[in-house]
């Protein structure tokens, strides 16, 4: 009953979420072993199964929310999905096994991560050529450049680091070393933090931008789990830079945080190895993929409980919303 | 120009300690009897005859990134000696400022080096014998990145207690190894109460007179009943047969069919296949990173980390973060490992393979313990005494 009332609560407020004109509010979720990318409307209906090139992982929208581009490891490759039409109208070749990346503000480049060649490659959005290549540790993966666009951080997942990029130069300024096999990043808002997930170190490291210092470390432990069970790696940050969700991997739970204290609110249960963490644009729920149970678990932000699991294809990467 | 100085120091110094010389230390035998090729027959290749050194190289690139960053210069001593030098190469190699010296050798040389060097600033790791007895002889200055045989009976063991093939046939060579394959075997049945049905030693000939031993058939008949077949053979060459020739219709586990190991290439998981790629393009072979090579490799990479990671500086508190939980060593198996206090073995998981396949990772979910579950894999802290 209650169940029925928060889906019907939550069905009627996605309904009334802003009418922009490209907003679809569909959902996408990519697939690395079914090699696709399963679309849901916004009442969490599947509406089209995309089949993509090989091995899709991380997923980011253009800003004008017209193009959805994949990186799709197997096949040197990043498709580019029209949200209109839900076809692939393009692609833009990488280098061996492109992971995770990121746009530059004016969307001229594009940072991929080459978790085979260990490098972060430079592409030039215009030409479609790769400009410059950035040596990094072993296994980079997260990527992720500020807004003024002057830095980009990529993190190295065997040497234990996050390469400091001048983005104009193209070099390394600087390495932080973190904990154990570190995944991603998130950028918050308001106090110039960039978080950096820690997998196998059960960690957040909260880095000071200005001066590379490791602020904070930040470590979970849902009820009924040991240390060594959380294995952090995708988070997300409400717009106003307050709230922050953590997903804990192998302990089957995401953290809701306040941003600011850093002090734990809820643990909210989610799937298997949950990994990839969005939140729709009206923050009222949150899209958590679960790479073991292959499927994603909604949360309600309210009650901050879980509404239902809807299975997807198999191994779900990466979560983004259209709204 | 000063202000630019000063930044520059800004940006450097909280990160880089002070410039260190890390010098290891990698022994070997010329001519191992545990790779001689002439074992397997027809050229098959029942074992790695790869050479481990290329998993010490993979694992000084890998931190390459991180060591620099430290200000750590590492530098590698290589020897392939004869049994009878192996004890001066290593007083040489410590000689020339080595502190961690990585051992592929067979167990009665590690044994043998291990006292020999007892007292002296080094400690030594084991990658590739998993002979229980070096974990029990308990010597201070020795840790094991190769699983012991405990480590890799209890893997197969919960195996069958989650698929409920709880009574086992039992075979074994009449090796020395084999028999404490099986005597592994043996006690972590008895510790989940698995039944052993019978242990049956088998013979390699043709001879009739011994045709209870090498007739597959009558090795795998003449008894009421049995869930799944346990076989101990570190040659490879009888094990190899026994599959699809049983006298019952039985899964066959431990030297074939089923197989718990450190390391297989199947493995996708956990970044497993960018270590898999980057060690086939570093060796020279193209093979595949065999247990060995992973545990050689992961040898390297703890005593990297350790110095790369130390909270206290100088050599005790490289060593004391080394054996402490603190390590926290990611070998691509998807949880954190470190060794453990009580015999120097390092905690890890082991894969259940077929020979293209991983079935299932140990520990198996459901197996608990009140501590970690890595440590239902070997023997326990409790149960664990030296000799």
């Amino acid at each position: 009953m209650r169940t029925t009332l928060i889906a019907a609560t939550l069905a009627a407020a996605l309904a009334f979420s802003p009418a922009e004109a490209k907003d679809t509010g569909l959902i996408f979720v990519s697939n690395e072993k079914s090699h696709e990318v399963w679309v849901l409307d916004s009442d969490f209906e599947v509406v089209k199964k995309i089949p993509t090139s090989r091995r899709p992982r991380d997923m980011k929208m253009n800003a004008a929310q017209t193009l959805l581009y994949v990186a799709c490891g197997d096949d040197d490759v990043i498709d580019v999905i029209d949200i209109e039409t839900l076809e692939i109208v393009d692609q833009v070749p990488t280098g061996p096994s492109p992971e995770v990346f990121a746009f530059s503000p004016d969307e001229s480049k594009m940072y991929v991560s080459n978790e085979e060649d260990s490098m972060l490659e430079v592409i030039d959005m215009a030409d479609r050529i790769v400009i410059h290549d950035v040596p990094t540790g072993a296994e980079p993966e997260g990527v992720i450049q500020t807004p003024d666009g002057s830095t980009v951080y990529v993190t190295s997942e065997v040497s234990d680091m996050v390469h400091v990029v001048d983005a104009e130069a193209g070099v390394v300024t600087d390495n932080i070393i973190v904990g154990t096999r570190p995944r991603r990043f998130v950028l918050t808002p308001d106090t110039n933090e960039l978080w950096v997930s820690a997998e196998l170190s059960s960690e957040i490291y909260v880095i000071d931008r200005d001066t590379n210092e490791i602020k904070d470390v930040l470590e979970f432990l849902p009820p009924g789990f040991r240390p060594e069970d959380v294995t952090p790696v995708g988070m997300a940050l409400t717009a106003d830079g307050s709230l922050g969700l953590i997903s804990l991997g192998r302990a089957n739970h995401i953290a809701i945080i306040d941003a600011h204290t850093k002090e734990v609110q809820d643990y909210v249960l989610v799937g298997s190895r949950a990994w990839s963490v969005a939140l729709t644009r009206d923050e009222s729920v949150a899209v958590v993929a679960n790479g073991l149970s292959d499927d994603i678990t909604l949360v309600d932000m309210e009650t901050r409980r879980p509404i239902r699991s809807i299975p997807v294809g198999r191994v779900p990467h990466t979560v983004v919303i259209d709204d | 120009m000063r202000r630019l100085i000063a930044l520059a120091a800004l940006l450097i110094l909280p990160h880089v300690a002070l410039a260190q010389e890390v010098r290891l230390g990698y022994l070997a035998l010329e001519n191992d009897p545990r790779y001689d090729e002439d074992f397997a027959y027809a050229r098959i290749p029942l074992r790695p005859q790869g050479d481990t050194l290329t998993g010490v190289e993979l694992a000084i690139e890998d931190m390459k990134i991180l060591t620099d960053a430290r200000g750590l210069t590492v530098s590698l001593e290589t020897a392939r000696t004869e049994p009878e030098v192996l004890t001066a190469t290593a007083e040489r190699m410590i000689a020339n400022g080595a502190r961690y010296i990585l051992l592929d050798l067979p167990a009665p040389d590690v044994a043998g080096l291990a006292e020999a060097l007892a007292g002296q600033e080094v400690t030594l790791l084991n990658t590739t014998a998993p002979e229980d007895g070096l974990r029990t002889a308990c010597y201070g200055n020795l840790l094991h990145t190769a699983a012991s045989d405990r480590m890799i009976s209890d893997a197969i063991i919960q195996h069958l207690v989650r698929q409920k093939w709880d009574e086992v046939l039992v075979l074994h060579g009449k090796t020395d190894r084999d028999a404490a394959r099986a005597a592994s075997f043996e006690q972590a049945a008895a510790r989940m109460r698995v039944e052993i049905a019978e242990s049956r030693a088998f013979d390699l000939s043709t001879n009739p007179a011994l045709r209870e031993e090498n007739n597959i058939m009558l090795l795998t008949g003449g008894i009421r009943d049995y869930d799944v077949i346990f076989i101990a053979d570190e040659y490879g060459e009888y094990s190899r047969y026994v599959e699809y020739q049983t006298a019952l219709p039985r899964p066959v586990v431990g030297a074939t069919g089923l197989v718990a190991l450190e390391w297989h290439w199947a493995l996708e998981r956990y970044g497993a296949p960018q270590v898999n790629s980057r060690f086939e393009a570093m060796a020279q072979d193209g093979r595949r990173m065999s247990w060995q090579d992973w545990s050689t490799w992961v040898a390297a990479r703890a005593v990297l980390t350790a110095y790369a990671k130390a909270r206290e500086p100088g050599p005790e508190g490289v060593e004391a973060f080394l054996r402490s939980d603190k390590l926290r060593l990611d070998g691509s198996k998807g949880v954190p490992m470190s060794f453990r206090s009580w015999n120097g073995q390092l905690r890890m998981p082991i894969l259940l393979s077929t020979h293209n396949a991983i079935i299932d990772i140990a520990p198996i979910d459901g197996f608990l313990h009140q501590t970690n579950t890595l440590d239902g894999l070997g023997m326990d802290e409790a149960e664990f005494e030296c000799d």
